[in-house]
């Protein structure tokens, strides 16, 4: 009988406990914050944290941080394990083919209902985020591609401006090549090699993104141009092979005289290259004002448990203060049209070069290419690229490379 | 008498059983479940967002006949594993070298295996370098020494990088399967060399008909690693050349990585994985057939 009081006394308990706990106890609000490669600003990161769950007690976001390669890995085995971080930073078109497969919240009428906000940025690059009319990013660091000019070569070469169309900067880098020399590279990851398409009108797809346009006479004219210039050494063949250290790498030897690469390189390179001020390196827009956005946006998982909070936080790094503090920290520009034109004059100010460089991540937004609002645009991307790889590095002659790439890429619009 | 034995036997068949079901359970849910899932899945169209539904063998007909990565990675991953025997027969002059009374044999030992523990990813970090066309060892020396003019581009060639990439898969493994072969000619009785030298048989007779077939199992374990390592090296073309250039080094593996986690294709890779768990399959049967059967044992 005792035993019996005691094990009714023990259940009773344990029920009393378990079941008053929530409403002893306060539930936090937690949210993830998914970074892209930013561990090196912990300190800063912490500390912007600390100030949003500092005015909201019981808040806690927890911060995520990956590697480039391992982030789109990462973010997909949580959206298959129904766990995805609340806010995530993508790089490029990989925010497009999430919010096509249905992982992000769609921002458009928290844009509308905030139109501040919305008109803090610059519309081209916050447009770089619209899939099917829906804007589903915010932006967070923006850049895209330009010319750098190794001043050196240039002079050696009896030049002494950049190009000015795609002609000239093939016939600069014939007269630049020689020994180890050559005359130019481009980074080729994420289409940031569009702008030599472009500037000669040569399009991936039409305006309704449904068929292939890329398979023309100046196409297979431009390509052919391009491999004779690979194989001759005027364009180095790395262009065609690297990805981001070794193109890169090249350049800031001071071998090499121009590349074609976003903002956050010039940042990389003048790590590496001792050679490189104000008097030898110079930064211009591609002919055209082509240029090919490589840009870092804030999302929302629709898996998000807390998508008010989630967008609070958003708000909160995105607003004047922290955009100001990490635009000086990372030394990048935010699409924030404010913060960018303060920290554009602290630039012009304390570093010239860099200012030069970043002054062309602002203008001329409108000539943004490369940037096809595709939901399947990796696939797109994985399609067109061997064959155009097989036409530079001399594998296949420009008529077939462009042909076999008009039928993958077909095959996998029809499959989208 | 007949039930207690019974009893007995039921009692030992469930401490068997209690002792068995941790691993047996382990191996459920961490290799049998992911497989039948994984084979399920290659008949789904499927997304991590998106509800799986029943497609049939959809995935199965793009792979063969719309997919020319698909037939490039097979091709690359066949050649890779048609290469093996060229390492395991370097790997049995060396054993057979270190195995002899050579001089300071440990020492080359200890060197030639030394690769081997070394993670895959540092030995594509290296050899990466090696074939590097500014600083690369190799043309630094071709160039040095006069051999070539233009230094040559390895791993930007579609000639030369796959087989830039084997030789580096070469060096890595080479140790292990020496040691492999060393352990299998150290437990060839002496005496049937011995009887044979007697006898008047010439060395050449005595590798082919004493120290070939008596080393069987142990080139049966090597041919088997030498496939799954096939199928495995998914860290050193990655490191090395991301399966570029083009497709000139795209393995299944992969392959199946980039239709996965690059264009989030989980139900494709899952048909991808298929097919390359049923090559293992049927690859590592034949390897046993052509050791003469059971994993190649010499006990009959």
């Amino acid at each position: 009988m005792q035993r019996r009081q005691l094990l009714k006394s023990t259940v009773a308990f344990s029920a009393a406990t378990v079941l008053s706990a929530p409403a002893i106890a306060q539930t936090p609000k937690k949210i993830s914050f998914l970074t892209w490669n930013l561990v090196h600003l912990e300190a800063q990161i912490k500390g912007w944290i600390q100030g949003f769950t500092s005015t909201r007690p019981g808040v806690e976001v927890e911060w995520i941080d990956k590697k480039g390669p391992e982030v789109p890995v990462y973010y997909a085995t949580q959206l298959a394990a129904g766990t995805p971080p609340d806010i995530v930073d993508i790089q490029g078109a990989l925010g497009l083919e999430y919010a096509a497969q249905g992982a992000l919240v769609d921002l458009t009428p928290r844009f509308a209902a905030e139109a501040a906000i919305k008109g803090r940025y610059d519309p081209d690059y916050l447009s770089n985020w619209v899939f099917e009319g829906k804007s589903y990013m915010v932006p967070y660091y923006v850049s895209k591609t330009l010319l750098f000019w190794n001043k050196t070569r240039f002079k050696e070469a009896d030049l002494d401006k950049p190009p000015a169309n795609f002609d000239e900067i093939l016939a600069a880098a014939d007269k630049i090549k020689g020994g180890d020399k050559t005359g130019m590279l481009t980074l080729n990851f994420d289409w940031l090699y569009w702008p030599l398409m472009m500037m000669n009108g040569v399009d991936l797809l039409s305006k309704d993104l449904k068929t292939p346009t890329f398979k023309t006479a100046k196409a297979e004219e431009v390509v052919a141009k391009l491999a004779a210039a690979t194989k001759s050494g005027a364009i180095n063949s790395i262009s065609w092979t690297g990805r981001w250290v070794e193109p890169n790498e090249a350049f800031a030897t001071g071998n090499v005289g121009m590349l074609q690469a976003h903002a956050p390189a010039f940042f990389w390179i003048k790590g590496n290259g001792p050679w490189i001020n104000g008097e030898t390196l110079g930064a211009a827009q591609m002919p055209g004002d082509w240029a090919t956005p490589n840009s870092h946006g804030l999302g929302i998982s629709k898996g998000s448990k807390q998508p008010d909070l989630a967008w609070d936080f958003v708000k909160y790094l995105t607003d004047s203060d922290v955009a100001m503090q990490f635009s000086r920290v990372a030394s990048v520009l935010t699409g924030n049209k404010a913060v960018d034109q303060a920290i554009l004059a602290k630039f012009e100010k304390d570093d010239p070069l860099a200012f030069q460089v970043l002054k062309t991540q602002v203008e001329h937004t409108d000539k943004m290419c490369g940037n096809w609002r595709l939901g399947n645009d990796s696939r797109v991307k994985d399609a067109f690229w061997p064959e155009f790889q097989s036409a530079m590095l001399g594998r296949k002659d420009a008529k077939t490379a462009l042909a076999d790439a008009e039928r993958r890429v077909l095959r996998e619009l029809k499959r989208a | 008498m007949t039930s207690w034995y019974q009893r007995k036997r039921t009692r030992e068949l469930a401490l068997v059983a209690c002792f068995l079901a941790p691993a047996l359970s382990i191996f459920f849910l961490y290799r049998l479940l992911p497989l039948g899932w994984n084979v399920l899945l290659s008949f789904q169209s499927w997304s991590p967002l998106k509800a799986a539904t029943w497609i049939g063998v959809d995935h199965y007909e793009e792979m063969l006949l719309d997919d020319d990565v698909f037939w490039d990675a097979l091709t690359n991953t066949l050649i890779f594993i048609g290469c093996s025997p060229i390492a395991i027969a370097l790997a049995l002059a060396i054993a057979l070298l270190v195995n002899s009374d050579l001089r300071g044999a440990a020492i080359y030992r200890t060197i030639v295996f030394l690769s081997y523990p070394l993670m895959t990813v540092a030995v594509g970090i290296i050899w990466r370098w090696l074939y590097d066309e500014r600083g690369g060892f190799f043309n630094y020396v071709m160039r040095s020494s006069g051999v070539i003019d233009q230094p040559v581009k390895f791993l930007q060639s579609f000639d030369w990088a796959l087989p830039c990439v084997i030789a580096a898969d070469f060096w890595q493994v080479l140790g292990f399967y020496m040691i492999i072969l060393l352990t299998g000619l150290q437990s060839i009785p002496q005496h049937l060399y011995e009887a044979a030298r007697v006898d008047g048989v010439p060395a050449g007779a005595r590798f082919w008909r004493i120290t070939l077939p008596l080393l069987r199992p142990s080139i049966f374990l090597c041919i088997v690693v030498g496939i799954l390592n096939s199928f495995t090296s998914f860290d050193l073309v990655y490191v090395m050349t991301n399966g570029g250039p083009g497709h000139a080094t795209e393995l299944l593996i992969t392959y199946i990585y980039k239709a996965g986690f690059g264009q989030s294709r989980f139900d494709y890779a899952a048909a991808l994985t298929v097919v390359q768990f049923l090559l293992l399959v049927v690859l590592t049967m034949l390897a046993n057939k052509l050791s003469g059967g059971n994993a190649g044992s010499l006990e009959r």
